[in-house]
């Protein structure tokens, strides 16, 4: 038999197959990190800052999850749905293993994480298509979205864990204490320091410019009571042509408009990228799921004509005299946008400083244009008091379904007066407990 | 234990004593010479009948003249007809049939003798599962192989099947057997991307049963360590049928024909009772709103919603009728079954063609099953030393998908089940109607247009060649393609279709490539007659491609349109995934006299998957037994005709299961976003996975002990076998701080421990020549336990499941209600930390999915030409969590959003009433706290898996028109079923997750079916 004097050192042959290069198996929708940074080059840079865009406008985030919590916490939703944790945000009673709660702290996370790698890779990249000028964008943008990230975290959580370096390994991002709510909030204005050191002003209704790092400037120094501040950076937004409140109320959203004049901030949708956020409001008759509508008490104000004045166009009613929330209705494909920040918002920020800084025709008349705008008349308020709380029920009124009116009461500490949350333990959210449960140096918020 | 009733009744017949010349000898095992004590002896022609003695002699005295022939019949030889012309000293030898001693066992590349067989291996043949009507062989084996738990999850032909051998080792990675069908590894995991509620289709389905010869399901480390990283959870090795050399050509035709029905189903309040129930309920929650101050309640339960229509109401509750949906969803399905095949061979050749196709409709509209499948197998000589081969399976499975479990849209059961019985099918206006989110059940059996085609080529072709006279060189290439194809059609009538969508189409196309190349040396030769020494050298390249393209459409001008060309809106997503393996192994086995045995096997596998520190992974084993038998001080003891004591240890790795880059740190592609508003999306990519270049193997060490004893000349088998296994470095999907931007990352963490006991008994009762009853019998039992675990892991929504350390798998966590207080109608929990409230801190693990035993009874009866086969299927202690009930015994908080069951009748109404359905209301825990243990259940079950009924024609009558054989049979299954579950069927479960086990929710039960059948060999 002459055989296996062939087949023997064939097998050999076989035997010693190299191995090593028929076990190294590369995905294709996918690229690793593990040999080399993945922010090399012009295009890659690029392509890292749309995908943080991308991360802002996740569903966790300003897609859906995020912006419920804060417009839930108010007092103008009903849960009609079959999710009970819902209940838990319009009842005040947010138990730290709410899964709401620990989506949204983890897409803020991420969204950081990419700002990371964005503020630390970039600039260090050498690729004559990557010109300064990019440069400085790129990163800029990356320093905007790092402070969008620990200001909603600041005001939705407290003080929190601040990261700023990418995360490389699973052990990263041990050993970190929380940082105090002074310290985080210092981070938010560093952050957007930069940005506006690196950001061209120009007008950009979905990505970050100079002017956008403005407007969130204006919010944050309201945040923090530092109204002159306030003023000065809502009245750069304000006193810009780009930006205008249009009329009736609805122009901005309504008949599937993007991009209008009133948006300082927007996160865009696509087919590709539809938003999921009209499955929670729209009805089963338009295909959604309604797990949460405007209850009988904002229904009454909204369509009050003397008071939502063509707000109304906020709500809709089905044939079966069902009520919903329609400001996210674009079926299909869903790309309505998410709405981060509107100059109305500039104009409020602004009447409520001057209001505070004792200003009070200079706060009316803010107060009324976004009135005017919305059909109404004049405010009649006299007395600051009665000004500002004549914003505050605007504001309740004017960015119903946004994520604002609940941090307007806690930060204005009117949240006990008006929702009757008299434990002040439940002012902030608790950290989700599977986060408490998996990081020892994250201590739990108070009373959860 | 009533099985003790079926164990032997051996009958031994008594030597007749009616003439006067003696005629005396022995019958002697033709091989051993060993004498056989207890062979039957009829001398022809004449009334004689005699048993040999306990020393194989035999003695009778008659008159018969010379010569005499001698008819012979003795349990595991063939029977013979021999001619003497002597009166004494007669030796009659017989040859050995294929016993279950001698029966060849298939192992891991090779074959055994089942009497040197050292490792734990439970042989089904096709003989064993012919009567058992489901779609796959998977589902067949259950209750036929000890230490193989099976449970079909649903009653839909061709659907997932959960099989544990020897218990759930792992929790992220796959806890499924191994399927080698003819040396190739296949595919196990179902292509299915389309949402059917839960429910997965069973690759295992695609293969005809018909075609099987034998299936091996290998089980202690000593028989699965040659497969090394796959063998952890057991293998399941499935042999075809071939042809034999020299045997001429054989045609075999069957076909049946049956029905199949849901035996029994839920039941429901009527009309009239579900409003007085939440009538009841408006009343109680009024009054507690009143007694809590809640005025947001008084105003809500003011009103009972069920009173007059004139006052505004739906009509007082006796004006309410009843709709009956189940019997418009439960239907007596339709089964067809055929099957041809044709096998033979020369010298130098042989063949086996087969061809079949079966139609099973489901019990429920409109889903079925079938299934086309051709067969060829090939093997020829060449010269002396070389042989070639091939074997070569195709098959087509179409199957008419409807979703039936979780989810509202689309949903049959939910529809048919879940809807209020009081709400009529139409609206007002004769439009069909829709409620709580439910489609109209008449309008989703006339629409439901979704289904998928698996076009599946299972093959192989092998040169095998002896180098030398003990030296064998095999080489293979092996394919498993699947192309699966499915695609939905929801018109605009349904709810998923219906404006504003206007129609929503999906195509997916999945495409599973594996092949395989495989070169083994075996090396066997027997050293003076004592020693013998195996040697197994082999390698083994695999590498499997897994990709999708799938596109969806919406937007469709009117319900003519089905394509997505014909959509406005289009969208197409593509997946693709590619594992290697490379692996090289050996084994090496000796064996003294036939006497002790010792066996020692490695395997090396590198895989893909894993990070580059630890791409290798060895998995030794060893075993050792003693065949007492053959010691002096039994040999001649004629009562034990075998005994053996084996022993194993071993190491076994998974790795499937998880992702084909697990290991690797990732930025993904497909985030993408504008540069400007209105501009359209430019590429983005984001940091999608963290790296863990040190991921590795997940490793189960594992401990068998066993005993085979024969009694009577092996009438009587017992196995038993009692094993430990123990995994480590469990593939995790860890939770990582969300902090560094990721959710979680996999690592080897986590340890799990099965412990169990298997016992088999094969007993021939009865064997004469005209009536033979056999009887096997296993039971099985499995203890898990999950003895490592960084953090607690729940499941499925509402988190109904948790795996936590210290506990076994697929518990429960649940809220422990106590009783319900006879004076206030409260249900009492239990308040586990004492802190006078109950919270998330109270909720237990209670109960599991995991069965203390279970096993099957099998009893096969023949009587001349009829036969007649009983198999039972049993489990025991396993619980179920009937998620039904939780929807369907809301106490009226779903008011017209959800059916009300008949149990909701039993509620607390008034102080004294005991019962353990509390009082109805909105207040209070007695119907918000949602996991509540009182839909646990007890899902022991005893069923009558299958009941034949077999006639064969006489050969006098058949053999004229050129038959061999024609047998006329009946087949039925689940005809009976023993069990404490109020659902239809314990059996079930609402989800393939894997970590998942006993929950039923909208499953369609299994199927009761009758068949009838010819089958005839030409």
């Amino acid at each position: 038999m002459n055989t296996h004097k062939y087949i023997i050192p064939l097998l050999g042959t076989v035997l010693l197959f190299s191995c090593k290069k028929f076990l190294d198996v590369a995905p294709r929708d996918a690229v690793s990190d593990e040999t080399a940074a993945v922010i090399t080059d012009g295009t890659s840079a690029a392509n890292a800052v749309r995908g943080l865009y991308r991360g802002i406008a996740a569903d966790g985030y300003y897609g859906t999850t995020f912006q419920a919590i804060g417009y839930l916490s108010g007092d103008n939703i009903v849960w009609t749905g079959s999710q009970s944790i819902v209940q838990q945000f319009i009842s005040h009673n947010v138990r730290a293993d709410n899964a709401s709660i620990a989506t949204a702290w983890s897409a803020i996370y991420a969204v950081i994480n990419r700002a990371n790698h964005i503020i630390t890779e970039v600039p260090t990249v050498t690729d004559p298509s990557l010109t300064p000028a990019l440069k400085n964008q790129y990163t800029g943008e990356g320093y905007f979205a790092r402070a969008l990230g620990y200001f909603d975290l600041a005001r939705t959580w407290g003080g929190v864990q601040i990261t700023l370096t990418p995360t490389v390994t699973a052990q990263d991002k041990y050993g970190i204490k929380r940082s105090t709510l002074q310290q985080t909030y210092a981070q938010v204005l560093s952050d957007l320091v930069a940005a506006d050191s690196l950001l061209p002003e120009t007008t950009n209704r979905v990505r970050a410019t100079r002017k956008t790092v403005w407007a969130l400037r204006a919010r944050y120094h309201l945040y923090r009571q530092e109204w002159a501040n306030a003023v000065t950076y809502a009245s750069k937004l304000i006193d810009d042509p780009s930006y205008t409140l249009l009329s009736p109320y609805s122009a901005w959203f309504a008949n599937n408009v993007t991009g209008t004049a009133e948006s300082v901030f927007e996160m865009s949708y696509s087919t590709t990228y539809p938003n999921t956020h009209r499955n929670s409001w729209q009805p089963p008759a338009n295909n959604g799921t309604r797990q949460w509508a405007p209850n009988d008490a904002f229904l009454a104000l909204v369509n009050d004509p003397t008071i939502g004045g063509s707000r109304s166009a906020l709500v809709a009613k089905t044939s079966a005299g069902l009520w919903y929330g329609n400001l996210y209705y674009r079926p299909n494909p869903a790309t309505d946008p998410s709405y981060v920040i509107r100059i109305a918002e500039l104009y409020l920020i602004r009447a409520e400083a001057r209001a505070q800084l004792n200003d009070l025709n200079g706060a009316l008349s803010d107060l009324d244009a976004v009135r005017t705008r919305a059909g109404l008349g004049h405010s009649e308020a006299a007395t600051k008091e009665n000004i500002l709380l004549a914003i505050e029920n605007e504001r309740r009124l004017e960015f119903a379904f946004e994520p604002h009116r609940w941090f307007d009461l806690v930060r204005t500490g009117r949240a006990a007066a008006v929702l009757n949350v008299t434990n002040p333990d439940r002012l902030l959210m608790p950290v989700p407990a599977s986060e408490v449960l998996n990081d020892k140096d994250l201590d739990q918020n108070h009373g959860y | 234990m009533s099985w003790l009733a079926l164990l032997p009744l051996i009958t031994y017949a008594q030597s007749e004593n009616n003439s006067n010349i003696t005629l005396s000898g022995v019958v002697i095992d033709a091989q051993t010479k060993t004498p056989l004590p207890g062979a039957t002896i009829h001398l022809k022609n004449t009334t004689h009948d005699g048993v040999t003695n306990d020393k194989g002699e035999f003695n009778f005295l008659t008159g018969q003249k010379l010569p005499i022939t001698f008819q012979l019949t003795y349990i595991g030889y063939k029977q013979a007809e021999i001619t003497v012309n002597q009166r004494t000293n007669i030796v009659l030898a017989l040859e050995a049939a294929n016993t279950q001693l001698n029966d060849v066992v298939v192992v891991g590349y090779g074959t055994q003798q089942r009497k040197s067989l050292i490792s734990s291996i439970a042989k089904v043949t096709a003989a064993d599962v012919k009567d058992i009507p489901v779609a796959g062989v998977d589902a067949q084996l259950q209750g036929k192989a000890a230490g193989v738990q099976i449970n079909s999850n649903t009653g839909v032909p061709g659907d997932g099947v959960f099989i544990r051998v020897r218990g759930a080792t792992s929790i992220n990675a796959s806890n499924d057997p191994l399927y080698v069908v003819d040396g190739v590894f296949i595919n196990n995991t179902s292509l299915q991307t389309v949402n059917t509620g839960g429910r997965a289709t069973s690759p295992i389905a695609d293969i005809n049963p018909a075609d099987i010869e034998s299936i091996e399901v290998l089980k202690d480390a000593s028989a699965t360590a040659i497969y090394g990283s796959r063998g952890a959870n057991g293998v399941v090795i499935i042999t075809t049928k071939r042809g034999k050399y020299g045997s001429k050509p054989t045609i075999n035709f069957n076909t049946s024909h049956g029905w199949a029905w849901a035996p029994q189903l839920w039941d429901l309040t009527t009309g009239p009772e579900h409003a007085t129930i939440v009538n009841e309920f408006y009343r109680n929650s009024e009054q507690d709103a009143i007694a809590a101050g809640d005025q947001a309640g008084i105003t809500k339960y003011a009103q009972l919603p069920f009173r007059s229509v004139a006052s505004g109401g739906r009509g007082l509750p006796e004006e309410q009728k009843t709709y009956d949906r189940l019997g418009e969803l439960f239907r007596t399905g339709a089964l067809h079954n055929y099957n041809l095949s044709l096998q033979g061979g020369t010298q130098t050749n042989k063949y086996y063609l087969g061809a079949g196709y079966q139609q099973q409709e489901a019990d429920i509209r409109p889903i079925n099953f079938n299934r086309a499948s051709l067969k060829f197998n090939f093997d020829q000589k060449i010269g002396d030393h070389v042989q070639v081969g091939t074997s070569n399976s195709i098959y087509r499975t179409y199957r008419n998908q409807a979703r039936s479990g979780d989810g509202p849209q689309g949903g049959l059961l939910q529809s048919a089940l879940h809807t209020p019985t009081y709400l009529p099918e139409l609206n007002p206006d004769g439009t069909p109607a829709r409620y709580a989110g439910f489609d109209n059940l008449q309008v989703l059996i006339d629409n439901y247009d979704v289904h998928s085609t698996s076009l599946r080529y299972i093959g192989n072709i092998y040169a095998e060649a002896e180098l030398l006279p003990d030296l064998k060189f095999r080489t293979s290439w092996s394919l498993d393609y699947n192309h699966y194809d499915e695609s939905e059609y929801w018109n605009n009538l349904t709810q998923l279709g219906a404006a504003p969508t206007n129609g929503l189409a999906t195509s997916a196309l999945t495409q599973n490539t594996t092949w395989i190349n495989e070169q083994t040396l075996n090396y066997r030769k027997t050293f003076d007659g004592k020693h013998t020494l195996g040697v197994l050298l082999g390698n083994t390249l695999q590498s499997n491609i897994q990709s999708t393209t799938s596109a969806q459409g919406s937007g469709f001008p009117s319900n003519d349109f089905k394509l997505i060309s014909a959509a406005a809106t289009r969208t197409a997503d593509q997946e693709w995934t590619k594992a290697t393996l490379a692996s090289f192994f050996g084994r090496i086995d000796y064996n003294y006299a036939g006497k002790y045995f010792v066996e020692v096997s490695a395997r090396a596998d590198g895989s893909s998957r894993f990070g580059q520190h630890h791409q290798f992974g060895y998995f030794p084993a060893i075993g050792g037994a003693w065949r007492l038998k053959e010691e002096p001080f039994l040999k001649n003891v004629n009562t034990i005709s075998d005994l053996k004591l084996r022993a194993s240890y071993g190491l076994t790795g998974n790795q499937n299961g998880i992702g084909n880059f697990a290991a690797q740190g990732l930025w993904s592609g497909g985030a993408g976003y504008p540069e400007t508003s209105g501009s359209s999306d430019q590429a983005g990519i984001y940091p999608l996975q963290l790296s863990n270049p040190d991921l590795k193997w997940e490793k189960t060490s594992q401990v068998n002990v066993g005993v085979d004893l024969g009694l009577f000349n092996d009438r009587l088998g017992i196995e038993v076998n009692l094993y430990s296994k123990n995994t480590t470095d469990a593939l995790l999907q860890l939770p990582v701080n969300a902090i560094s931007g990721f959710n979680t990352y996999y690592a080897n963490a986590g340890k799990v421990g099965n412990k169990g006991y298997e016992v088999a008994i094969t007993s021939i009762n009865v064997r004469n020549k005209h009536f033979t009853w056999q009887t096997n019998f296993n039971i099985s039992g499995n203890s898990n336990k999950i003895k490592e675990l960084p953090v607690p892991v729940t499941y499925y929504n509402r988190d109904w499941v948790r795996l936590q350390q210290g506990y076994s798998m697929y518990s429960f966590w649940l809220y422990k209600q106590l009783y319900v207080d006879p004076q206030t109608g409260n249900a009492v929990f239990e308040d586990v930390n004492k802190d006078g409230q109950i919270t998330t801190a109270d909720r237990q693990i209670m109960g599991s999915a995991i069965p203390k035993f279970f096993g099957g009874i099998n009893n096969n009866f023949t009587y001349g030409p009829f036969d007649l086969g009983i198999a039972f299927s049993f489990q025991y202690g396993n619980d179920v969590y009937n998620l039904n009930r939780f929807f369907g015994e809301g106490g009226g908080t779903r008011d017209a959003n959800r059916v009300l069951f008949a149990d909701q009748l039993k509620r607390w109404q008034k102080p004294g009433d005991i019962t353990d359905v509390p009082r109805v209301t909105a207040y209070g825990n007695n119907y918000t706290l949602e996991q509540s243990s009182r839909f646990l259940e007890d899902g022991s079950f005893l069923k009558l898996s299958s009941l034949s009924f077999g006639y064969n024609l006489p050969k006098s009558l058949i053999s004229k028109a050129g038959f061999q054989n024609v047998r006329l049979y009946f087949i039925g299954s689940n005809l009976l079923i023993l069990k404490k579950y109020s659902g239809p069927d314990p059996e079930i479960n609402v989800t393939s997750l894997q970590n998942v086990q006993g929950l039923d929710l909208g499953t369609p039960p299994q199927p009761r079916t009758v068949q009838f059948g010819v089958n005839v060999t030409l």
